[in-house]
């Protein structure tokens, strides 16, 4: 069932179009995350839903409701705020039950809601001190329970875990997933973190410049992913591109051309012979050991990058083209050696001049 | 980061020396020298108020700091020297002063949280307006206010003092506590939109509270301003029984002529004595105040 | 992200405004009000009267231009309002300029003792416009006064009575304008603080002097502080009053010599009730402080350094 949904959705400032026809339904108590690069409009597309930005083209209904012109506090949602946006002046229990007096809820009411939010979030010993005297993970905790206790049919979160440390990050990702479970309620999270993205959502919203360019579960989106954009966007280190010309193009696949190799992809691609095309492999996805696949021939090797778990390679190949290879564990790689490097045909994604997918 | 962005500009000390370090030599004569321009500087105060304690005749004849003789003959003559006595003028001064700056605060706050945190038609228009009040002298309006004052029978009342400041005519207010709303994060505007509050409440609830820096500056230098003031009080009050304490000093001194210094000194040194009490509770805001926004009278 | 944007207007379309005009024009209110009757009205009211003959009673007269014709060509008490004043601006707001940099830049040298001084600088400012001081002016620079007292016990010499001596009336009302430096020493103090540190560093490394320092680094980064702060002063010591009202009496004697121009105008309106001529007076100040100020702003390219 649907609880959210952005009908050609518009947003300018002056005449700078910022949001450009953004079309989305999102179901009831789906995890949705928002990715794309700075200043693309993720902020403001979360800030028209939450009500604080006016919708400039479009519509925007909420349980099947227009919700347009309807004041932000009426709409059923919360947001927590990048910075956190506590009231300084305010204690936690304060800045937790503020709204709730604004919405003149009964005082016992409004107590059980922020005691029982407080425990779910393990905050109870900190009721009483005032914002100042927080840890930024403790600031993070607040932020959420503030939205928590005015138990919205849907979370807005603006890159919640961005001034937060490397260690609570991860610690804090984990507790969002489980708050999610735990309560149902839809959320939306805005993030340029793409382990976030991948671990957090039942749906990943890639956008560029005030447009959806692909959206679907992260593993559809890493597995398929729509453009060269939303492929490079997805997946670390970032998938190589390299430059293919397309030839002997049947039903059943296209042969392509890599400095002077060819090789024949099981993808169906309609596309003239002689194409110039763009062969997208994913870092992770080469190897060394394979036997089968694709033969990207020898790759002299400039840099290695040794992290304990994985070895990543940066190289080139025959015809210069560069090329991140990772492998899994701990290799004995040096700078100036070469590798004979494959893939596997299934892990090949191809994009034409225009950047767009072909094939399924 | 919100607690910084809401701090105002501080200017304590530094602790790391200025321009390289100065030699000692250098340093201590720096010291006595700015020793010896202070106390030159402060010395007519200091005077004022050591003579108002001693017996007339010493004033002409001591440049002395200690009375040799010490009394407060001169308080006790100053204090019932007019037809009026000093208390009631120093009541009137209080009564308009605190309504000055109960005016200031609820007015001049109310426009600059329009011009900082609402949007509307023409908010740019009106705030480069009020920015050019800021510049304008007094003179240019002063007859036609008091022929309007005139006409509606408020001359030698308080109401020409008073009511103007409930209708934000004080620019430098206004440009003081724009400056420091724009330090507050709008996302704590955002926030309480969120929980369900109206401008209304975002202002009495979010954006006052924060304030209360910019609040007391504004407070303290409305009651001196006002409490210093000579001119208003000259032109719009005419009875002795409605006389501030200025004015009061002012006809006293008319009215000794030069005869009595000791009482006049006496009557000095008390009505500039509370200005010198906030100046000592309040030093750090007011010269925080005249650091933030470069302005002053 | 908190500053003022004036070009950000509610979005084309969207009829769901936030802060909408309502609340705007609501807060604004008494502003708005006040703007209007106490400002705006007024000072086209005081254009109006200043071309009639206005006396407070009775009604105003259409005059023309001759009450602007008088200012110019008929009234000497106008141009020794004029030259007084003007002797005053241009004596007070320089030496308080040069006191308030000075003792800012003494201060500037990380000294203990700062807030001490800078408080003790900054009393005479808060203070001094109060008709007690003025009274206490009166008495140090009277005849027999403490300044004279003091001069003849540390040389023996007798001094004149400096208020009451048309030649150096005036000059006792300069050095408390000067005596009150204090605010614009702290807005310096403020500059000061601004100047990065590196920059001195640098220039000492460059083995750069001291006073070579202060005029290639200090001044220069400093042009906008003291263009602003001789803006204000000057507008300030063209509206001085109080001082000059007590210390002569309300007369702006002896023989006009302290008559600043707030003082003759006081008089015309309020002594001699010519409401119409007094309002003519203002217009004139008005435009000298606007003058003063224009030039101000257009000379500032010439000479206030402003980074980028
Ligand atoms: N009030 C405004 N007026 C004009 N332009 C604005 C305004 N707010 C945002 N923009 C512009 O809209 C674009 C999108 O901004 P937005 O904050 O939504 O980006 P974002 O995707 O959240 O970026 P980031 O990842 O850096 O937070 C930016 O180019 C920004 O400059
Ligand atoms: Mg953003």
């Amino acid at each position: 069932m649907t609880t959210l949904a952005l009908n050609k959705i518009k947003k300018s400032f002056g005449n700078l179009d910022i949001i450009r026809g953004v079309d989305l339904a999102i179901g009831s108590g789906e995890f949705v995350v928002f990715v794309g690069p700075s200043g693309c409009g993720k902020s403001t597309l979360l800030r028209m839903i939450a009500g604080l930005e006016p919708i400039s083209g479009g519509e925007l209904s909420i349980g099947g409701e227009r919700m347009n012109e309807r004041a932000a506090s009426e709409r059923g949602i919360a947001m927590v705020f990048q910075s956190y946006a506590l009231y300084p002046h305010m204690s936690v229990y304060k800045n937790m039950s503020f709204g709730l007096e604004t919405a003149k809820m009964p005082k016992p009411e409004i107590d059980k809601r922020v005691r029982k939010a407080a425990d779910i979030l393990q905050i109870t010993h900190l009721l009483e001190r005032k914002p100042k005297q927080l840890s930024g993970g403790q600031r993070q905790r607040v932020a959420i329970g503030r939205a928590i206790v005015r138990d919205p049919k849907i979370f807005l979160f603006d890159e919640p875990l961005s001034n937060l440390d490397a260690e609570l990050r991860v610690q804090t990702r984990v507790e969002i997933a489980k708050l999610h479970k735990d309560i149902g309620a839809t959320m939306i999270y805005v993030t340029h973190d793409q382990v976030e993205a991948m671990t957090l959502a039942d749906r990943i919203v890639v956008l560029r410049a005030g447009v959806i360019e692909q959206h679907g579960t992260p593993l559809e989106i890493y597995n398929r992913p729509a453009n060269r954009f939303v492929a490079g966007f997805i997946g670390s280190p970032k998938m190589n591109f390299l430059d293919v010309v397309a030839s002997d193009v049947r039903d059943d696949g296209v042969s392509i051309d890599l400095a002077g190799r060819k090789a024949r992809l099981p993808i169906e691609a309609r596309v003239v012979d002689g194409a110039k095309l763009s062969l997208g492999l994913r870092p992770e996805h080469i190897g060394t050991d394979e036997t089968g696949g694709l033969d990207l021939g020898a790759l002299t090797v400039v840099h290695v990058e040794h992290l304990g778990g994985q070895t990543v390679v940066y190289g080139r190949l025959v015809d210069g083209q560069s090329l991140t290879v990772a492998l899994d564990g701990q290799r004995a790689i040096s700078a100036g050696s070469t590798l004979a490097v494959r893939i596997a045909a299934e892990n090949c994604h191809l994009f034409d001049e225009a950047g767009d997918r072909i094939g399924k | 980061m919100t607690d910084a962005a809401l701090s105002t500009t501080t200017i304590a000390p530094r602790t790391d020396t200025g321009e390289p370090s100065v030699s000692p030599w250098k340093r201590a004569l720096l010291y006595a020298l700015l020793l010896a321009v202070s106390f030159l500087m402060l010395y007519p105060l200091l005077w004022m108020v050591a003579s108002s304690f001693k017996p007339d005749s010493e004033i002409f004849t001591s440049t002395g700091l200690v009375p040799a003789d010490l009394t407060v003959d001169a308080y006790r003559r100053g204090w019932s020297g007019l037809s009026i006595g000093f208390g009631w003028m120093f009541f009137n001064s209080l009564v308009i002063s605190l309504l000055v700056v109960i005016g200031n605060l609820f007015s001049c706050s109310m426009a600059a949280y329009a011009f900082t945190r609402l949007r509307f038609k023409g908010r740019g228009f009106w705030f480069t307006l009020m920015l050019g009040t800021l510049m304008m002298p007094q003179h240019a309006v002063l007859i036609p206010q008091y022929v309007m004052f005139l006409k509606l029978g408020w001359v030698n009342s308080i109401l020409p003092l008073v009511v103007p400041k409930f209708l934000a005519i004080d620019a430098f207010f206004i440009f003081l506590m724009v400056q420091f709303f724009r330090g507050i994060p709008r996302e704590l505007d955002e926030a309480a939109i969120m929980d369900g509050c109206g401008p209304l409440r975002i202002f009495l609830k979010v954006i006052l509270p924060l304030s209360t820096p910019v609040l007391a500056t504004a407070a303290v230098f409305s009651f001196i301003w006002t409490w210093d003031d000579f001119f208003a009080p000259l032109i719009y009050l005419n009875d002795i029984e409605k006389y501030t304490a200025q004015l009061g000093l002012r006809t006293f001194v008319d009215s000794t002529g030069t005869s009595d210094w000791g009482s006049l000194f006496a009557m000095s040194t008390l009505t500039v004595l509370p200005v010198f009490i906030l100046f000592i509770l309040f030093q750090r805001l007011l010269i925080e105040g005249i650091a933030t926004t470069g302005m002053k009278r | 992200m908190s500053t003022l944007r004036t070009t950000e207007r509610p979005a084309a379309g969207g009829r769901f405004r936030f802060g909408d005009s309502l609340a705007g024009y609501g807060f604004l209110a008494p502003w708005l009000v006040g703007f209007f009757l106490l400002t705006l009205g007024p000072a086209i009211a005081s254009f109006y009267l200043s071309l009639t003959d206005y006396s407070g009673l009775g009604a105003a007269n259409w005059v023309g231009a001759e009450n602007y014709v008088r200012i110019a060509t008929d009234d000497p008490r106008f141009w020794t309002a004029m030259n007084v004043t003007f002797t005053f601006v241009l004596l007070s707001v320089p030496l308080k300029l040069i006191f308030a940099l000075a003792v800012a830049v003494a201060l500037n040298r990380g000294l203990a003792g700062l807030s001490f001084f800078r408080a003790i600088f900054y009393l005479p400012s808060l203070v001094g416009g109060s008709v007690a001081v003025a009274v206490l002016w009166r008495q140090v620079f009277a005849g027999d006064g403490l300044l004279n007292q003091a001069l003849n016990a540390l040389f023996g010499f007798e001094g004149p009575s400096w208020i009451s001596n048309p030649s150096t009336s005036l000059y006792t009302l300069v050095l408390l304008a000067v005596w009150q430096f204090g605010s614009s020493m702290i807005i310096f103090l403020a500059g000061l603080r601004q100047i990065p540190q590196d920059m001195y560093e640098a220039a000492s490394i460059d083995g750069a002097s001291k006073a070579r320092q202060f005029l290639k680094i200090t001044l220069p980064l400093l042009t906008p502080v003291i263009f602003f702060n001789a803006v204000i002063l000057t507008i300030d010591a063209f509206k001085a009053f109080t001082s000059a009202f007590v210390i002569s009496d309300g007369t702006g004697g002896p023989i006009d010599s302290t008559l600043f121009y707030t003082l003759y105008l006081y008089q015309e309106a309020f002594t001699n009730f010519r409401f119409g001529y007094a309002s003519a007076l203002a217009w004139v100040l008005v435009l000298i402080i606007a003058f003063f100020t224009a030039m101000s702003f257009l000379t500032a390219r010439f000479w206030v350094h402003y980074d980028d």
